[in-house]
Parts: C-alpha cells; structure tokens; sequence
C-alpha cells in the first residue's frame, strides 16, 4: 500500500466492507444514489474503497476503532444521523432473562473472563446471515486479536439446558465431538492437534494447565473456548434462538463485542434478552449484554477551543445528536451532558467529543485559519550535504540514492571485508531473506549501481551522500548514523589521479584542505599501494584508492574503478545522531 | 568536375572511402578524435555537394533484467535446484521441502521442475503418498539455454538486429521468462553516396576555409580576412554527462525550503529506535497488531534499547493502565517494560517527533515549536512495483497554545499550495495516536482525480500529557509519503525506480 495515508496509518491494516446500496436503501429507509453515497460516506469517516456502478455496490475501508461499522446495520445507524433521519442514541430493549452461567474461579488460570446474552426470534435472510458471518470474523481480529483476547461462540439456545458453567479442565479428561470434525470425539489436547482450528489457535493456548470449557446443566459440551463448538449447539436453518457466549482476557473488550453483536442482530429485528452471570469467587453476579447509555459530562469551550469555532449550546448538542449520542445542557455551568451508546468502544477521553462534535459538524463546514510565530532553520547536516552535494556536481559526478537495507553476503564478502556478525546490526524477521541487515558503507551500492549500469556510457562517475548505521551498544538505542560520502570512477582509464583529484577539489572547496592527509595503508577491498588512509585533524576518517579486481570482478564488471568513501560528520564536529 | 571541398572535409571522404561502409557517428568522431559538431558539419557539407550524407537507425538492444541477472549469477531455477540436490547429496526429497527450501517463487519453482523432467534429469512420483523428487541422471551438463545466458557475463547486450536465428530462440525463450528487457537506442550512420564512393579524391580542389579561430589570428588581425566556415547550427550536439543531483533529494529539498518558509525547523532522530519511541509513547497498546512481526522489522543485535528518565516512562506506562493525569480511562491492561525496550528500525518518523516533545518537557521549552522531519522509516515487506521495505516520511508539527483544528485545516491548506496542490479536501479519519484526525485528499491536475496525499491530526492528550503538554497547549501534526510524489511528479510507475539509479533516467531527468 503506498497510500499518502500510510505515515499516521502507522501500518494499521483497514478492514473492509462491501456495501449492497439497495440493502442501505433498505435499511436508511430512503432512495440513496450511489454517487451521492460515495460522497457523503467520506464525511462520517469511511474510506472508498471501490465503487461498482453496475452492481450498485461500494466498498469501503472502515478504521479499526470502530468495529460498530463492521456491518451496514452500524454504518446506517450513522448515516440516518447524517441525513438528520434519527437523531440522538438509538434505543435498544433488553428484557430481562433467568439463564445464568456460572464460573468457576479456575478459569483464572487460563481465560478469565465470560459474558453472555441471548437472541430470540432471529429470521435472518441469506445477506444478514453473511453479515454476521463478517462481523464476528472482523470483531475477532480488531477486538480480539485474533481470538488472543476475545472469543466469541454463537450457539442454538434451544439445544442446552441451564445453567452453564464455565470452567476449565485439563487437556486429555473430556472428549467431545466439536464442528468440523464431526465423526470423532476428541480431546481437548487432541483437537489442538488434530483438528484445523485447534492447529490454528492452539498457541493461545500454550503452555496452560488446564483449558477452558463451558458445560450445560448435563456435562454437555457447549464450546472449548476459544478454539472451537461443540456439535450440540450447531446453529441451523431453523435455530430460532441463541445463546452468544463471549470469552476473553480483556474484560471491557468481551462486553464490547457482545453489545455490538447482539445491537447489530437486533438492527436485524430479533429480541434480546440478558444473561446472568455468577463469578464463584467473589459472589458478584453480572447482567449482560450492558446497553445502558454511559453518561460524559464535557465543557463546552473545551470542545469549541478545540475545533477553533464557536458554537452555541443548541447547535453543540444538534452535532452529538447527528453523530447518535443523546445530549443535553447540564446542571453544571459550562458543560453539555452526553451520553454514548454502549456499542462505541473508541470514546476513552473528552477530546473523542471533539472529533464527534466536528464530525458532526462537518469537515467541511470548518473554517480554515492561520497562525503567525516561528523562525525555521535547516539541520546542520542536510545543509553539509547540500553542500557537498553542490561541489560534486560541479566536477561532474552523478548523484544516487540506495537503500539502507542490505544483504551482509554481498555488502562484506563481495567486498573482500571481513565482518563477524555480533558487530553488525541483525534484523530478526526480514520477509525478505535478501535483507538482513542495515548499511555500513556506501561503496557497495555504489557497485550494484555500476552493475545495473554498466551497458551505459562511459565514463561513469557517480557518488552518494548518506547515512549508515553502526551498532553502538554505548548509546541509548544500541546503534549510532554516521553521515558518509562516497565516489567511484568507471571507465577504462580510472586511476587513483583521478580520485585523488576529486578529494583535493572536494577539500579545497570546503575549506578544509590543510586539515586533511593522505597515507599509504592496506585494505583488501582496494590494490595493495594504490590505497591511502584519509585523516581530518589526525583522525582517521576515510580511505581512497583502486578497487582490487576480484572486487571488480565479483560485481560482474570490467573496467577499473577508482574510488573513495569517507565520514563526514567529522566535519561538523558533532555526533548526528 | 570543379568539386570544391574543405581540407577536413576532403579528409573524411578518404577515411570513408577507404572504410567503405557506414560508420556510426560518434564512434567515427571519437576514432579521428575529432569533435562531433565538426564532423556531421562536414558530413553536411558532403551532403550539399551529393556526396554522402547521414541517416538515422533506431536500434533495439536487449539486457538481461535484474531477474536476468539474478540467474546469470546464482543459476537458473533448474540449475539452483540440481546445485542443491548434488551439494546436499541427496536424492529424493518431497516437493514441499524442495520448494521450501528454495528461494523460488511458486512459478519459477515448478516450471523448473517441468523442464527439470523433461531433461530427465529427475522423476517426480506419489507412490509413497507424498508428492517426491527423485535424481535420475548422474550428470547434468550445461543446457544450450545456460551456454547462452552465460554469454551475458561477457557481453551486457544483444543487438537485435544482428542475432543469428538460434540466438533469436534462445532470446525469445528468455524472453518469456521476463529476464530479457529492450531498450531502444537512436544511432546516426555516415554513408557516402555512389558519386561520393566513386569520386577520386585526387581531383577535388582544397577550399580555404577556415574552421575555428585561433589565438594567432585574433593577435595578428588575420580574422578580418579568413573565411570562417558556417556550422549548421540546427543540429544538436552530443549529450553531456554532467553531475547531477537525484530527482528524490531534488524534490526533498523543495519541501525543506517549503518548510523553512513556513517556520519550521529540520530535525533528525534515530533509525535504529526503541519500541518506547516507536509505539509506547504514542498510545499504540503493546498487543497492537501494527507492532506485530510481519509489519515492523525488530532488531536481533542490538536486542534491547535503555528506556529514557524513569518518571516519564511512569507516566507513560500510566496512560496506558489507567489514563494518568490526562483525563483518559486508558487501555486497561499491564503495561511491560521489556516490550518497550525492543529494538525496531523506526516505521514512522513520528517516533522522532514524538522525541522532539520529550526534548521540550527536558528542556522546559515554551511553545510555540515548529518543527519538521523529511526521513527514512521501514515496513516489512517484500520488494514490489508499488511496496518498498524503506522509504521516506515529510512530517510536520506545531506545538502552541491555543492551537485549534481550524488551525491544522489553515497550515495544511497553505502547505499543500505550496507543494502545488490548491484544491484539498481534509476529511476525517483514524490514527492511534491523533484525535480528531484527518486525512488529506488533494486535486491532481496532471491525473485529473483526486488523491489521498497525507494523514493528520491533533495529538491525543494521552500523547502530550507525558511529557508535560497539557491543554490548551496542544500538537497538531500531518504527513505524507514522499515516493508517492515523486512518482507522480516524474511520472514513474515503478517505485522501485527511485532507487535503483538508472543513469539512463539520472542523466536525463526534468526536474
């Protein structure tokens, strides 16, 4: 993905949807075009994806904080506030149930937490059968973390008889026969390896003692969370009823995708009816699903010194209202009372009114203003390049830029260099075996340059300024940059003159000339006495000289090179970084 | 006759004469060392007396790819597989493990094992139930298609005009594979015409004239009375090679001086950086699938970096647990410091930003600060036409009081006219560690669409409140990808072109 948006994406893989229009249609309750569609969805903070105009389908990307939108019931409670169809909070019944599951403290061990609820009188039809499909599978991986710390179970309510226990047992002391692999009873130690979900998950599980498992009133097993069902409560054609369990770690992570799960199934038309859940340990029982509203009491001027507007209380309130949240003036002076649907898993702090009260504004209804103040000034070492970059130029060299990733096989040994591997930085999980580690000269991509090139003409002079990194334990992050130059000449009269040449003009330009020296030294990248030893201030800084021909030969070219690199930090006496 | 023709003009007819074939322009004038505006002005006055001339050949040369010259070094697949199955001495092996432990993609992998068949060089079978290689021959010469390649070694091009017919097959069969790339190249051939081939030379008269003005003559007033030979000034001379500066700095350096004219200062940070600076202090919680391996490049040496003053990193783990002093609930969970000290090439230059406010807190700084970063960051991804494992990040913020969002859309509007961009819509948008956030779209004349160009937002207090930044002093910030751009402004479509410094396209660049 080479999205402009790929910087404060900060790598966050989108999640997708696919968007029916008649379905929105459906739902909105109102003719939508899909051009119009296109344009108003980006205004709630959904991406375009792609848009199919003959099979009136859109696809968008939705951000991973709100799992809410992973179904077009959660997007349409959006847009209806967009359109101004409903405003404020939308309602959701739940009636009150006598199942309870009971856990038990070992659970402790292994998966702590449960909750549960139960939806009566679904009838779904083939699409929303698909959509629940999708969100459980999408509220896994930007809830759960990919079952890690959230697991949901949806189950035939009528094929199980209260009350449940939630417990865990040791791997090997109960078989069961669970979905997808049908015709065997299996362990729990054996479905890890046998069946494809347990070889997929079972390293969530590893290392436990004991597994989770949830049994009904008869030692039937309703699921081993969070791998996989028991065959009892397969959901069919004619399941009128469920019962959803959810598992996890996280316990506000568990409530959250079982009120989005069972708001969405009611989006759909079904009823839901709470669940009793009993923690053994301390005697506390919970009701779950939880929708009531959570209640925020925010200052107004904070939100409007925020966005830079100024808007009134009753215009405030319509922005909240539009972005479905119920909101009302407050006893307290200043503040506005909001409250937040219990499926908004993303509101952490009053600057998330902010955004919503913008959004509900509308982007594009903000004015844009600027401020004074502030003197700029370049880094130092940007402006040495540049410079250094001016003076080689003007003696004709060519500038390249290469990759600070490499491979240590051609960047040491195609150099002749010898390289012990605790001394260099080491990527631990390149996907790219090539890429094993970071740059610590630049002279070895200034020879792949001439070997992509060497068809060109000749001569070819080229050169770099850029960092390298070398490992540093004493340092903070265990590595410190340098910044190099590095030149190289090719064509078949290249010769130690001619670089030597290049130095001279390079340090009398800079000024700095009687500063540095050259002496003889050996290095088995270049020719034995054709290789010298730069020094700036008696500090050894750099080498120059003819590149060694098995060198030559090793990158597949054939003329002679001649060649310098050299740290030019020095030059500013200061460390870069 | 009473032919009149130039002292190096008559020269050049001999040279011809003698050579009796075309000659390629600028290798002719490098042999007589002659300049190469003389020479096709003495081609042209050949020309006006129907004596020769030049005409103009394009020509298609043909490279091996870097594919090409991947296998040129390492062997093609076939090859790579034998070479592994002799060295290893083994002598059956399953498909799978073969496969695995190749560096083969899936299509190379198999096409070798057909043509590795087909030379009955092995046998594949599933008698055993598992789909197995078996070596049958004992010895494995140089295929005529290997011969070929290896040719490359010495040779770095064909040219197709002159292939033989064999080669024309090998070539094609190369081809396929897509390890040959063309390129095609303009060439000026010298011919003489028959009067010109057949004229004795013997009889042309010398026409004094002369061709450049020397110093003598300058001195001795001789000038006013030579007769100075005309250049046919239409012609273009030949291409200089001369330094050049790589359109990617050439671009980062507009935006810098875009940047300094809008206040802000450069700075620099760490590549090698902490997982603390990468993504703890910028609120992404440690179970966070962007820190997950398969997108960031952790570090094996160094393995551990020192968190920074222990108070701060307090604060930090706070906001994490419970929200701290900002106001927040949070993530809720158990905030590790060994996750933090990991070691990770930075993905983001917001992890130096992020830096910058800890420079402000340490040196109790008043605000307003601008500042931006134009640098490297990595992903973990394979190599392709539109993915890099490093690239470059333009990041900008401003940390003042009283800062609004109004402000962000003002400071993005006049930075992206600047860029050249007048037409932008900020729409909003999602990033772990902003809220609001926006995204940028910008109109793009020379696409005629519109392009997302750039992320941004205002800093979560759960960002700032660690090191000191309290409402209603707050940090607005944005970026964008700079290969993007440059694409788009040089009109390239394979990213990695940006890196691989084809002099072809450096000598020759529009800036």
């Amino acid at each position: 993905m080479v999205k402009g948006g790929i910087l404060l994406k900060g790598g966050i893989k989108m999640p997708t949807l696919e968007l029916k229009v008649e379905r929105l249609e459906r739902l909105v309750g109102k003719k939508l075009n899909i051009k119009d569609l296109e344009y108003d969805l980006q205004w709630i903070g959904l991406d375009l994806e792609s848009i199919d105009e003959k099979e009136n389908k859109i696809k968008v990307e939705y951000s991973p904080n709100r799992p809410d939108f992973s179904s077009p019931e959660g997007i349409v409670r959006t847009l209806k506030g967009y359109y101004e169809l409903e405003l404020g909070a939308p309602t959701y019944k739940v009636n009150p149930g006598s199942l309870e599951i009971n856990v038990d403290p070992i659970v402790n061990k292994v998966r702590p937490y449960i909750v549960g609820g139960i939806i009566r009188d679904i009838d779904l039809d083939e699409d929303e059968v698909a959509t629940l499909m999708n969100i459980q599978e999408d509220l896994h991986w930007a809830l759960g973390r990919d079952r890690k710390k959230v697991a949901i179970g949806v189950h035939d309510l009528d094929k199980i008889v209260p009350p449940y226990l939630y417990t865990a047992i040791k791997p090997d002391s109960c078989k069961f026969r669970a979905l997808q692999l049908e015709r065997f009873e299996l362990t729990l130690a054996e479905i890890l390896e046998e069946h494809p979900k347990g070889i997929k998950y079972a390293h969530i599980l590893e290392g436990k003692e004991v597994f989770p498992i949830i049994f009904d009133k008869n030692k039937e097993v309703i699921s081993f969370p969070p791998i996989i069902n028991g065959i009892l409560t397969m959901v069919t054609d004619d399941t009128k009823n469920l019962f959803i369990d959810i598992t996890g770690t996280d316990f506000r992570a568990i409530n959250y995708t079982l009120n989005i799960l069972s708001t969405t199934l009611a989006d759909m038309g079904a009823k839901i009816e709470s669940v009793k859940v009993n923690y053994n340990e301390d005697g506390r029982q919970i009701i779950t699903p939880d929708l009531n509203l959570i209640k925020w009491i925010v200052s107004k001027k904070y939100i409007n010194d925020y966005i830079g507007v100024n808007l009134s209380e009753t215009e405030m309130i319509k922005c909240f209202q539009k972005v479905r949240f119920n909101a009302k003036p407050s006893k307290e002076k200043g503040m506005v009372d909001i409250w937040v649907p219990a499926y908004r898993v993303d509101i952490m702090h009053a600057v998330d009114f902010v955004e919503e009260c913008a959004i509900g504004y509308g982007y594009f209804n903000l004015p844009t203003t600027t401020r004074e103040g502030c003197i700029g000034e370049f880094h130092p070492f940007q402006e040495l390049c540049n410079l250094i970059r001016k003076i080689m130029i003007g003696a004709q060299n060519l500038e390249v830029v290469n990759f600070m990733l490499t491979n240590s096989e051609r960047h040491y040994n195609f150099m002749k260099r010898e390289y012990v591997l605790k001394d260099h930085i080491q990527i631990l999980n390149p996907k790219s075996k090539e890429l094993d580690t970071t740059r610590t000269q630049l002279l070895p991509g200034l020879m792949e340059n001439l070997l992509y090139n060497r068809s060109e003409e000749k001569p070819i002079k080229i050169f770099e300024v850029g960092e390298i990194i070398e490992l540093d334990l004493s340092t903070e992050t265990g590595a410190r940059q340098e910044l190099h130059l590095a030149a190289v000449t090719y064509h078949e009269n290249s010769n130690f003159t001619e670089i030597r040449s290049l130095l001279d003009h390079l340090t009398i330009s800079l000024g700095i000339n009687e500063k540095i020296k050259v002496m003889p030294t050996t290095s088995p990248t270049y020719i034995e006495g054709r290789v010298g030893k730069i020094s700036y201030n008696s500090e050894s800084i750099g080498i120059i000289g003819e590149i060694n021909p098995e060198v030559i030969l090793n990158f597949n070219l054939e003329f002679p090179i001649a060649a310098l690199e050299m740290d030019i930090n020095k030059f500013l006496g200061k460390q870069l970084i | 006759m009473g032919i009149k023709l130039k002292q190096n003009v008559l020269e050049i007819l001999k040279i011809l004469q003698e050579k009796d074939i075309e000659c390629d322009a600028s290798e002719l004038a490098k042999e007589l060392k002659l300049d190469y505006i003389v020479l096709m002005s003495a081609v042209n006055d050949l020309d006006k007396g129907n004596l020769g001339g030049f005409k103009e050949k394009y020509l298609d040369y043909l490279y091996l790819t870097d594919e090409g010259l991947n296998y040129l070094k390492k062997g093609l697949p076939s090859r790579q597989l034998i070479n592994y199955l002799v060295k290893n001495k083994i002598k059956e092996i399953s498909i799978a493990d073969l496969k695995d432990k190749s560096e083969l993609t899936d299509k190379s992998f198999y096409r070798a094992i057909q043509n590795l068949r087909r030379n009955k060089w092995i046998a594949t079978s599933k008698a055993t139930g598992e789909n197995k290689v078996f070596l049958v021959a004992d010895d494995f010469p140089n295929t005529e298609l290997e011969v070929f390649l290896k040719t490359f070694e010495k040779k770095p091009f064909y040219d197709k005009s002159k292939l033989s017919k064999e080669e024309v097959g090998l070539i094609e069969i190369l081809n396929k594979r897509n390890l040959i790339r063309r390129e095609k190249r303009t060439q000026r051939l010298i011919f003489l015409t028959p009067e010109g081939k057949k004229i004795d030379v013997r009889k042309i008269e010398i026409l004094k004239e002369v061709s450049k003005i020397t110093s003598e003559m300058l001195i001795s007033g001789e000038w006013k009375t030579i007769n100075l030979k005309p250049f046919n000034v239409s012609i273009s001379g030949p291409r200089i090679h001369a330094g050049k500066i790589h359109p990617l700095i050439n671009i980062i350096n507009e935006i810098r001086e875009i940047f300094l004219s809008m206040g802000f200062t450069e700075i620099k940070g760490p590549i090698v950086e902490s997982a603390f600076f990468n993504f703890d202090a910028l609120f992404q919680p440690q179970d966070h699938p962007a820190r997950e391996m398969q997108d960031t490049f952790y570090l094996n040496n160094p393995k551990q970096s020192k968190l920074p003053e222990r108070e701060r990193v307090e604060a930090v783990k706070a906001t994490h647990e419970n929200g701290g002093d900002c106001g927040s609930i949070g993530w809720g969970y158990d905030w590790s410091y060994d996750i933090a000290k990991k070691v990770v090439l930075r993905t983001h230059t917001t992890a130096t930003t992020c830096r910058r406010l800890a420079q402000f807190y340490r040196e109790n700084e008043k605000p307003p600060v601008k500042v931006f970063s134009i640098d490297k960051v990595f992903r973990n991804e394979r190599l392709d036409h539109s993915h890099l494992a490093e690239f470059m990040q333009i990041e900008g913020i401003v940390i003042d009081e009283n800062v609004t969002l109004c402000d962000l859309r003002g400071l993005l509007t006049e930075f992206y006219r600047k860029m050249g961009f007048p037409k932008i819509i900020t729409r909003p948008s999602f990033f772990p560690y902003t809220e609001p956030s926006l995204e940028i779209a910008v109109h793009s004349e020379k696409l005629g669409e519109w392009l997302e160009l750039g992320g941004s937002g205002i800093f979560r207090p759960e960002v700032t409140y660690p090191w000191g930044i309290k409402d209603p002093t707050r940090v607005l910030a944005w970026g964008l990808g700079l290969e993007r751009l440059a694409m788009l402004k040089y009109g390239r479509e394979d990213i990695r072109d940006l890196y691989r410094n084809p002099l072809k396209w450096l000598r020759e660049v529009s800036y």
